[in-house]
């Protein structure tokens, strides 16, 4: 039976992932570069939904309204935040500096950013994990002798309703295919009349809501807000990303919900301490295996915008 | 005057591709566009489309000046590249290929055109719901044109359409050609295929590494003995 809660617990901490690695899919599929600014967006969620509920901000809302209201403040800050990296590193460099075929511009500028937010919101608030003032821990249910917290039950339906969203509007909205075209040939989709200026922001705008959301569920779920709190998760994404294969969503799912259950499998069987070993083991095994991951293509590659 | 090019000049770095090129296309006129590889055609229509910036010159449609326009502006007011080797989205059905093509439209007509390319490439129409991939080379050619057709153009540009089609599509091409020109839609084609392209079109003009080394009537051009000798010997 405690098993079947570690595979429960997974699930739930694998949503988390899910979210942050098909932003990571997104970027990397559509504009061929890996975008590093994604775990600060996940960081900055947390902490600005963490420092509103914390200062009791969110338009003098208190009671039960008062965190869902600084989880979506949270949310829109991770918006925000994307689309003024996109400003400033995607788009500054693609226009100034021509070739945007040079995806490591846009990969080292997203870096610089990751690395100065995290340090700002260090200088203000500190390196210390700060305890989010959610719900209470007691918003449990139990299903056939497992625990589930509402909260997390809750933020896993968002996640996955999102990705299932955002698949949909890939796949049948005029967006979504200038998104797919932009992605698989960006010189025949400019011809149509594909304006990678307005489109752009779309990707980040996404990729903004999904670690906005991502933060926000995870600041409520697990408690604890910290300005490093972006690293552990954006790196496990990743992993998360490369087993399910890269470019492709439904592998950036999977990918991440098998994180999640090795993760705390290995807790359950070896502990905390193996849970590195255990995760960049899998995605090792996995590379050697299968190296373009469970569900990839091999379309990822050059030529991109 | 449909389409007007006055004085175009497109570099790559140091290479001028295309150096002060003019000419223009009619109304329902099909105009083609000759010469050897490195010749600057493929520039010249790039630079057409506004997927190139030219360094000089106008561009005219409709006598609107397309200069300083992006190609998503030249599609709306009617102008279609279907770009060398195709370029068809390979991971998108046809459908969805055919719907990039009416990425710029706005009206609610979209549905019916596809209808309308469906009728006239049964084909495409078959495998509507399949990967672009299974389709022939010809039958890309034809989604390629397709594509360009759904924007609803008045003028389409065709960049070397018969390289790599068998004899069978290359005769099915230039007859669908001269379909849509009956259609009123004004063509403007480069083509290697210099026999052909002299036969469907009214005019030509030849290019001989970026400039202008012969121009008019296609019947005049057919009958020159020195282009007979460059290209039609070849051919």
């Amino acid at each position: 039976m405690l098993l079947v809660q570690q595979i429960v617990n997974g699930l739930m901490l694998g949503s988390v992932y899910v979210t942050v690695a098909v932003a990571f899919t997104l970027t990397i599929s559509i504009l061929n570069f890996l975008n590093f600014t994604i775990p600060t967006l996940f960081m900055v969620a947390g902490m600005v939904s963490w420092g509103l509920a914390y200062f009791g901000l969110p338009f003098g809302l208190s009671g039960p309204l008062a965190w869902p209201a600084a989880l979506a403040c949270g949310a829109v800050a991770s918006i925000l935040c994307s689309l003024l990296v996109e400003r400033f590193t995607f788009r500054y460099m693609r226009t100034r500096h021509g070739d945007s075929t040079e995806h490591a511009i846009p990969l080292v500028s997203s870096l610089g950013f990751l690395l100065i937010l995290e340090n700002l919101i260090r200088i203000f608030y500190g390196s210390d994990s700060q305890r989010f003032p959610g719900p209470s821990s007691d918003l449990t249910t139990q299903i056939g002798g497992i625990f589930v917290r509402i909260p997390q039950l809750v933020s896993f339906v968002i996640v996955m309703v999102l990705i299932l969203g955002l698949v949909w509007m890939m796949k049948h909205t005029r967006i979504g295919r200038g998104l797919r075209a932009i992605a698989e040939n960006p010189d025949a989709a400019t011809i149509l009349g594909v304006e990678p200026n307005k489109i752009v922001p779309v990707v980040f705008m996404l990729t903004g809501l999904l670690c906005g959301l991502a933060g926000a569920l995870f600041a409520v779920n697990y408690g604890e807000v910290s300005p490093m709190m972006g690293e552990d998760i954006g790196s496990k994404a990743i992993a998360g990303m490369v087993v399910g294969g890269l470019g492709s969503l439904w592998g950036a799912v999977a990918g991440g919900i098998i994180v999640g259950l090795v993760e705390m499998l290995t807790i359950h069987f070896f502990g905390a301490d193996a849970v590195q070993v255990a995760v960049w083991g899998a995605l090792l095994v996995t590379l050697l295996m299968r190296p373009q991951g469970l569900f990839g293509h091999n379309a990822i590659g050059k030529g991109k915008l | 005057m449909l389409l007007e090019v006055k004085d175009l000049e497109v570099t790559y770095g140091r290479t001028k591709a295309v150096q002060g090129v003019s000419f223009g296309v009619e109304r329902g006129e099909v105009v083609t566009v000759l010469g050897a590889n490195g010749a600057g055609k493929t520039s010249l229509l790039r630079a057409l489309q506004g997927a190139r910036k030219p360094q000089g010159g106008q561009i005219i449609f409709d006598g609107e000046d397309m200069t300083a326009l992006s190609p998503a502006a030249r599609v709306a007011k009617g102008m279609a590249l279907v770009p060398e080797g195709r370029q068809i989205f390979v991971s998108m059905t046809v459908e969805e290929n055919l719907l990039m093509g009416g990425y710029m439209r706005r009206d609610d007509g979209v549905h019916g055109d596809l209808a309308a390319i469906y009728e006239r490439f049964p084909n495409l129409g078959e495998r509507r719901h399949m990967k672009a991939t299974v389709l022939s080379g010809g039958e890309q050619q034809m989604l390629a044109l397709g594509r360009a057709l759904i924007s609803k153009p008045r003028l389409i540009m065709l960049d070397e359409p018969s390289l790599g089609l068998s004899p069978l599509f290359v005769e099915k091409l230039f007859d669908l050609i001269r379909e849509l020109n009956s259609d009123g839609i004004s063509i403007l084609l480069v083509e290697q295929n210099t026999h052909m392209a002299l036969e469907v079109a009214a005019r030509g003009i030849v290019l001989e590494l970026g400039r202008e080394m012969l121009s008019g009537p296609a019947a005049e051009l057919a009958a020159n003995p020195s282009l007979a000798e460059a290209y039609l010997g070849a051919a």
